[in-house]
C-alpha cells in the first residue's frame, strides 16, 4: 500500500486562548479528493495553513509526501499548489504575467502558460490586466496559478464560493482532471453538493474537531434517513404530505397501502444530504 | 538562493511601481522638477550690503568708513523715505540720524540714532548692525576707533564665492529623491500585505530571506539610480564622485530600511502616506540646517541623513574628500543596516 499523501497527527493550534484546531488526526491517500467541510470559524483555514507551512502547529505534526511540513516547509511548498479563498493576484499585471512570475518562483521552465489558461477557460484573456477580470475569472486564474508547478497535492479553499455556474463548473472539471493526473486534492468547502459530487471522502470539522470522516455514501448510510415523500389528496380535498421511511420491514406494506387507498399526486424518493447529516452531528448548519 | 526568483520579483516590483500612476508621475516629474528648480535657482550669491542713511550731510570720516566694494550707501531725504525703502527690501539696513546731529554732537549731548531693520533680520545680525551704528556715530565725532582689527579666515575664504542657493539645495533634492522612492516601496509592500499576495508568494519555494533580498535590492537600486541621475544632471558628480556615489548608495539602503518600517506600520496607501510624511520630515531635517546655517543643534546628528547630507554638501561645496568626510560613512552605514534589520524584523511579523 502506498504512503499517504497527507498525514495529520494530533494537529493543534491556538489563537491566544481560543483553541482553533483541537488535536485532529487524519490521512489522505495519493490521488484522493478529501472534502474538508465545516462552518466559518470551525478551523478549516487554520488546518490548511498548518498543512501548507503557513502556520506552525502548537502541537502534533503534519507530513506531506512523507516530509515534515514544520521542519521543511520549502521542500513541501515546492510540491504543492494552494488556491486561496480570497483572490490574491497582482491586479496591475496581466494573467500571463501573474502565471509567469509564479512559474519562475517555482523554478518551472517548461510550463505552457497559454495551455494552462486554456484549461481554466481564460484563453484569449491572458494579456488583459487581472484588475479587469470578473470574480469568476480571477478564481479560475487562481486555480491556474496553483497548477503552475504541476503539484502533487492541491489545496483548494472554497474554490467555487460565490461564482456563477459556468465558472464553478469549469473549476470542478479542472479538479477532476487533476485527480485523473494523480494529484491529491484537499478541498475546503461548505458547498455540500460540490463535496458530494467531487470528494472520495469528506471530513466534518466543528469547533476545531473532526466529528466525522468517511465517504459521502457511508455517511448517508450511517447517519441519514432514506424515505419516500408523497403528496396525497385528503378527505377534505386538501393536499397532505406523507413520509414513509425506507429500509424497514413494514415499508413495502405502507407503500402498497398508500398506492391502493390514497389519491397520490406526487411521489418522490429522498435521501439525507450531507448538510442534514452535518446538522444532525453538530447541531448547527454550515453557513 | 534562487537568483532567477529574486530577479523575477525585482522585475515584478518595478512593473507594479510604474503601474501606480501616482508614483510613476511623482518619480519622473519629481526628478525633472528637482533638476529644473536647481537650474532656476541663482548660481551666485549677491554679497552686496545695501545701507540706507538719513543724515544732514555726509562727513568724510563716515564716507571713508563705508567705503567698501561690498557696501552700497544710499542717502534718503527723510526718515519716512528710509522706512519705506527698508520695508520694501531696497536696502538691507537703515540708519536714521537726527537732523540736528552735528549740533547735538557739538553740545556734547547724546543724539538718538534710529536703526531700521526688516522683520526677518535675525537677532545676531541686529547686534551686528547695532555695533555698526555705534561705530559710525563714533566716527562722526572725527575720531577713529582705538583698536586695530585684522581678519583671519579659518578654512577657504568664501568672500566673493559664497555657496549658491542651488548648491545648498542639492543635498535636499537628493534626500527627497530617496524619500519618494522610499514611500513608493513602502506602499508597494503595504499593498502586497493588504491584497494577500505576500501569502501567495510565501507558499512557494521562495523564502522570507529571498523575499527581503528582492525588496531591498529593488528599493535600494531604484532609489540610488534616481539620485545618481539627479546628481549627474546637476553636475554633482564632478567632484568626489566615488565618495558621493558611495554615500548615496548607503543612503538608499537607509531609506529602504525606513520604507520597511513605514510598511510595517501602514495598513493602506493613506496610512503609509501619513507615516511616510512623518519620516520624510525627520529625514529631511538635516538638510534644513544646510539651508539655514545656525539652525543646527547637536541632536540633528542623531538623524542618520545628517551624515549623508553633510558628506554631499561638504564634498560639493568645500572640496572635502575621504579624509574630511569619509568618517561620515561609518555612522551612515551602521544606521542603514540597523534600520534595515529592524524594518525586516517588524515586517516579517506582519507577513506571518
Amino acid at each position: 500500500m502506498s504512503e499517504p499523501a497527507i498525514v495529520a497527527e494530533d494537529l493543534t493550534y491556538r489563537y491566544g486562548d481560543l483553541l482553533a484546531v483541537d488535536h485532529i488526526s487524519f490521512t489522505v491517500a495519493p490521488g484522493e479528493i478529501l472534502g474538508f467541510l465545516g462552518p466559518n470559524g470551525a478551523g478549516k483555514s487554520t488546518t490548511v495553513k498548518m498543512l501548507t507551512g503557513q502556520l506552525r502547529p502548537a502541537s502534533g505534526r503534519a507530513l506531506l509526501l512523507g516530509i515534515d511540513v514544520a521542519r521543511h516547509p520549502k521542500q513541501v511548498q515546492a510540491r504543492i499548489g494552494v488556491c486561496f479563498e480570497q483572490p490574491n493576484l497582482y491586479e496591475e499585471l496581466s494573467g500571463v504575467d501573474n502565471l509567469s512570475l509564479f512559474a519562475k518562483l517555482f523554478g518551472v521552465r517548461d510550463v505552457d502558460i497559454n495551455a494552462l489558461l486554456r484549461r481554466v477557460g481564460l484563453d484569449g484573456r491572458g494579456a488583459d490586466l487581472v484588475g479587469r477580470y470578473s470574480k469568476g475569472m480571477k478564481q479560475r486564474l487562481m486555480i491556474a496559478r496553483a497548477l503552475v508547478n504541476r503539484p502533487d497535492i492541491l489545496f483548494l479553499d472554497e474554490p467555487t464560493e460565490g461564482l456563477d455556474p459556468t465558472s464553478a463548473e469549469a473549476i470542478r472539471r479542472v479538479i477532476l482532471e487533476e485527480q485523473q493526473r494523480g494529484a491529491t486534492i484537499f478541498l475546503t468547502t461548505h458547498d455540500m453538493y460540490e463535496a458530494d459530487r467531487l470528494c472520495n471522502r469528506v471530513a466534518f470539522i466543528n469547533s476545531g474537531k473532526i466529528v466525522a470522516l468517511d465517504t459521502p455514501h457511508h455517511l448517508k448510510q450511517q447517519y441519514g434517513k432514506r424515505m419516500v415523500r408523497a403528496e396525497v389528496v385528503g378527505s377534505d380535498g386538501k393536499l397532505l404530505t406523507r413520509e414513509i421511511i425506507l429500509d424497514r420491514p413494514e415499508t413495502p406494506a405502507e407503500i402498497a397501502d398508500l398506492l391502493a387507498h390514497q389519491q397520490v399526486v406526487t411521489l418522490h424518493s429522498e435521501e439525507a444530504t450531507l448538510e442534514d447529516i452535518f446538522i444532525r452531528l453538530t447541531g448547527r448548519g454550515l453557513a | 538562493m534562487n537568483a532567477a526568483a529574486i530577479w523575477a520579483l525585482i522585475q515584478k516590483d518595478a512593473r507594479l511601481y510604474f503601474a501606480n500612476r501616482l508614483f510613476a508621475l511623482v518619480t519622473v516629474l519629481g526628478l525633472v522638477a528637482y533638476a529644473v528648480i536647481y537650474f532656476l535657482l541663482p548660481a551666485t550669491v549677491d554679497e552686496t550690503l545695501k545701507v540706507g542713511l538719513v543724515i544732514p550731510e555726509m562727513p568724510p570720516a563716515l564716507a571713508e568708513a563705508l567705503a567698501d566694494d561690498a557696501v552700497v550707501v544710499q542717502q534718503f531725504a527723510s526718515d519716512a523715505d528710509l522706512r519705506t525703502a527698508v520695508a520694501a527690501g531696497e536696502v538691507t539696513v537703515g540708519f536714521a540720524f537726527p537732523p540736528d546731529l552735528f549740533d547735538q554732537l557739538r553740545r556734547g549731548s547724546r543724539p538718538a540714532v534710529e536703526l531700521l531693520l526688516a522683520p526677518e533680520v535675525t537677532p545676531d545680525f541686529v547686534s551686528v548692525y547695532e555695533a555698526a551704528a555705534r561705530e559710525l556715530s563714533f566716527n562722526l565725532t572725527g575720531q577713529a576707533l582705538p583698536v586695530t582689527i585684522s581678519e583671519v579666515i579659518l578654512g577657504p575664504d568664501l568672500a566673493g564665492a559664497q555657496i549658491a542657493p542651488r548648491q545648498r539645495m542639492l543635498p535636499l533634492f537628493a534626500v527627497l529623491v530617496l524619500m519618494v522612492e522610499c514611500l513608493g516601496l513602502a506602499s508597494l509592500i503595504a499593498a502586497e500585505v493588504e491584497q494577500g499576495t505576500i501569502r501567495a508568494l510565501l507558499v512557494t519555494p521562495l523564502t522570507m530571506r529571498g523575499l527581503f533580498i528582492a525588496k531591498s535590492l529593488f528599493g535600494s537600486l531604484f532609489a540610488f539610480v534616481q539620485a545618481v541621475i539627479l546628481l549627474a544632471v546637476t553636475g554633482g558628480l564632478a567632484q568626489a564622485a566615488f565618495l558621493n556615489l558611495t554615500a548615496l548608495l548607503i543612503g538608499s539602503v537607509l531609506m529602504t530600511g525606513v520604507a520597511f518600517l513605514i510598511a510595517s506600520l501602514g495598513r493602506d496607501l493613506m496610512s503609509v502616506m501619513g507615516w511616510g510624511m512623518l519620516a520624510l520630515l525627520m529625514m529631511a531635517l538635516p538638510t534644513f540646517t544646510v539651508l539655514i546655517p545656525g539652525l543646527a543643534a547637536d541632536w540633528v546628528r542623531l538623524i542618520p541623513t545628517h551624515y549623508l547630507v553633510d558628506t554631499i554638501y561638504r564634498s560639493l561645496n568645500f572640496g572635502a574628500g575621504w579624509a574630511e568626510v569619509g568618517g561620515n560613512l561609518l555612522p551612515l552605514a551602521a544606521s542603514a543596516l540597523l534600520l534595515l534589520a529592524l524594518g525586516m524584523a517588524i515586517l516579517q511579523r506582519r507577513f506571518a
